[in-house]
Order: C-alpha cells, then structure tokens, then sequence
C-alpha cells in the first residue's frame, strides 16, 4: 500500500498556533535544569493548590446555593476564596507562570483539569 | 553502538530491500520469536539526533507499513544493546501479538477543530445576563459579591463546556460509524475544540474522507484540519506496565509531524 497523505486545512496559521499552545503547555519532561528547577517545582505545586482551590470554590458556591451556610459562613468563605485567588495570582506573578500553565497531563485520563 | 527502534512488525524475516536512515546507517530486523524489531544502529552522538529526523522516522515506519503491520515506536526510541532491545521484546511480546491482530489492515486518520469560543462564551454571558439566575445572596460586602462573581464565571463555564460536549457529539456521529475505535481530546485549548484520532479499516478510507467533506459543508463556523492515513500512532496499547520507560506514548508524534511539515496549503496531497 502506497500512503496517499493528505493535510487538509483551509485555517493553516490558526491550527499552528493551537498545536503550538497545546505542546507549549504540556511539556513530556519535567525540565529540571539547576536554572529553572524553582518554577518547575513551582508550577507543580501551584498548579495542585489551584486544583484545589477550585474544588473549594465549587463545594462553596453548592452549599451556598442549597442554602446550608449562614450568613456570617458566606461572609466568612467569600473573603477565604477572595485572599487564597489573591495569594495565588501573586505567585503566578513571582514564578511567572501563566493560568494555562498550571495543569497536569495525566496521559490517557486527560488534562487534570 | 546503540540502537534506534522504528517499530515492532509482525514478521520476523529480513528486509526486502536495504533501507538508510538516521546518519546513513543500514536499517535491518532484530527478530524475536515470530516479531521483530526494525532497527538501524546508532553512534553514540544520540543526544544530536533533534526533531528534524522525525520526518525520516516516518518515512521508515511508512515504507514498513508497506508489507506489514507495524507498532510505530515513539520518536527517539534508543536501546544501549540488543540484550535490552530484546528483553523489552520478551517482556511485552503478547501485548505485541495482540496489537499486531488488532492493528491489521488499519490506518489512522486525524480531525482537528477550531471553534469560535469568543463567540459562543458571548453568547452564553449574554443569555446569562438575560436570565435571573444569579447566587441569591446580596451583594452587600465585597466578600458576597466575589462569591457572586465567581458563581457567574461558573455557570458560563459550564454552559461553555456542555456546549463543547454538544457540538463533539454531533461531529462524533459523521465518523463514529465508519471508525474502528477513536480517541477524542475535547477542549485542550479553549479554541481546539476537538483534536481526535480515528482508527479505521484500510478500505474504509475513502468513506472517512466522504464523512469529512459532509461535516466541513454543513452548516457552521468551524475550522478543520483533517490529515491521514498515519501509522496507527495513537491505538498501541499496552496492558503491561513497564518498570520506567515508556516506548509507545506517541500521542505528541502527529502534532510534531503536523508542525514540521508546516501544515501544507490548502487540499494539498
């Protein structure tokens, strides 16, 4: 059988820039090189509290909703959220990582999240 | 002198012909049992050889797929010795044989899809904002009307990713009948809406590519990317795990050929 292959795109650039994306946020490797092994650590740990931040969040806004927090615990979880997404950007800031960069290949289950 | 693996075939007879690769170095068989392993020696400067051979690994596991099935390695496969090419061999020969059956007279074909997410995250903030379905908390303090921030953010996420489940299925339904097995990743950018690899009998090819053009002329504001027959790249799959090293994880490969051949022009062949 002779491989008659066909690339067929009428959108070249756009699919170059999402390929791109997509390798450039899911490296194989963890890159620990002495230069960079503080953001690579950084990012792994960043990317499970903002995991985990998340399930917070939503566990928050479903107890919310279903009405089993008082007013003081909403008052009280809303400003928790409020400074753990504020104390998060600052690190995002200071190891230079970008929210599209915090997340975990797990192989064949996907994306973390 | 190491040795760089193109992949596992389901003979173990010599080559027809005399193939080189990589460094001009003779591409031969290592038998094992009724298997081998497609081989070509390499000199110790392994750590030079940088993607701009992947085009030639292709080309090896190609002409292979010539005259048999092929278990297509992952790019950069490099044993020290035959001893430890060989123990591999043995350690996963019936997850091989079984992928050889499965695999017979199958390629793999890959479609792509960009969607328009600005648009349709506009959309659903603007049926959102239409709607009163908001956290039904004051936002009396800056602490409630952050919960209420993030419960909107939320709800349009999750709209947004229903919409993308919507909008996969419906483009599943064009190929799922004709296609063998498939591997869908939804969603890996917000713009990549689908990046899916399907697995196919050989004469089913052309039916595969009948389905594309119906999907491309439906009615719609997407952008495809449709590209085979590959090596089934993608439908390896092993059940024994191996102690550290991973030969067969190659779903980055299509990508890296993709960008390598610079996504030729429109319906170029």
């Amino acid at each position: 059988m002779t491989m008659n292959r066909i690339i067929e795109t009428d959108s070249q650039e756009a699919f170059i820039k999402e390929i791109e994306k997509v390798q450039d946020v899911l490296p194989k490797r963890i890159d620990a090189n002495p230069k960079n092994v503080e953001k690579g650590l950084a990012k792994l740990v960043l990317t499970l509290v903002e995991l985990i931040r998340k399930l917070l969040e939503k566990q928050a806004m479903r107890r919310i909703e279903g009405g089993s927090l008082s007013d003081e615990e909403i008052e009280r979880v809303g400003e928790t959220l409020m400074k753990l997404e504020n104390k998060m950007q600052e690190l995002k800031e200071i190891f230079g990582l970008k929210d599209e960069e915090l997340n975990l290949n797990l192989g064949p289950l996907g994306d973390l999240m | 002198m190491k040795i760089y693996a193109y992949g596992i075939i389901d003979s173990n007879s010599g080559m027809d012909e005399p193939l080189r690769e990589l460094g001009e170095a003779s591409v031969y068989n290592i038998p094992y049992r009724d298997i081998a392993v497609t081989v070509s020696e390499l000199n110790d400067e392994a750590k030079e050889i940088t993607d701009t051979y992947i085009l030639e690994h292709e080309r090896i596991v190609e002409r292979l797929m010539e005259g048999f099935t092929v278990l297509p390695m992952r790019f950069l496969t490099v044993f020290n010795t035959k001893k430890d090419l060989l123990s591999m061999a043995e350690f996963y020969y019936e997850d091989f044989k079984d992928n050889l059956v499965r695999l017979r007279n199958k390629v793999e074909f890959g479609i792509k899809i960009i969607w328009p997410q600005d648009t349709i995250k506009q959309r659903i903030i603007n049926a959102w904002n239409k709607s009163n379905h908001s956290l039904s908390i004051p936002a009396d303090s800056k602490a409630k009307s952050f919960l209420k921030e993030k419960f909107k953010q939320q709800q349009i996420e999750k709209e947004f990713q229903e919409e993308a489940n919507r909008c996969i299925a419906v483009v599943d339904d064009y190929f799922n009948k004709i296609a063998c097995e498939k591997k869908l990743k939804r969603l890996q950018t917000e713009n990549l809406l689908l990046n899916s690899s399907y697995l196919l009998e050989k004469q089913r090819q052309n039916d595969f590519k009948q389905a594309f053009e119906q999907l491309k002329s439906a009615p719609g504001d997407l952008k495809f990317l449709f590209s085979g027959p590959w090596p089934c790249y993608n439908f390896v799959t092993l059940t024994k795990k191996p102690s550290a090293v991973d030969y067969f994880n190659t779903e980055d490969m299509l990508n890296r050929l993709l960008a390598q051949q610079g996504l030729p022009e429109r319906n170029a062949v």
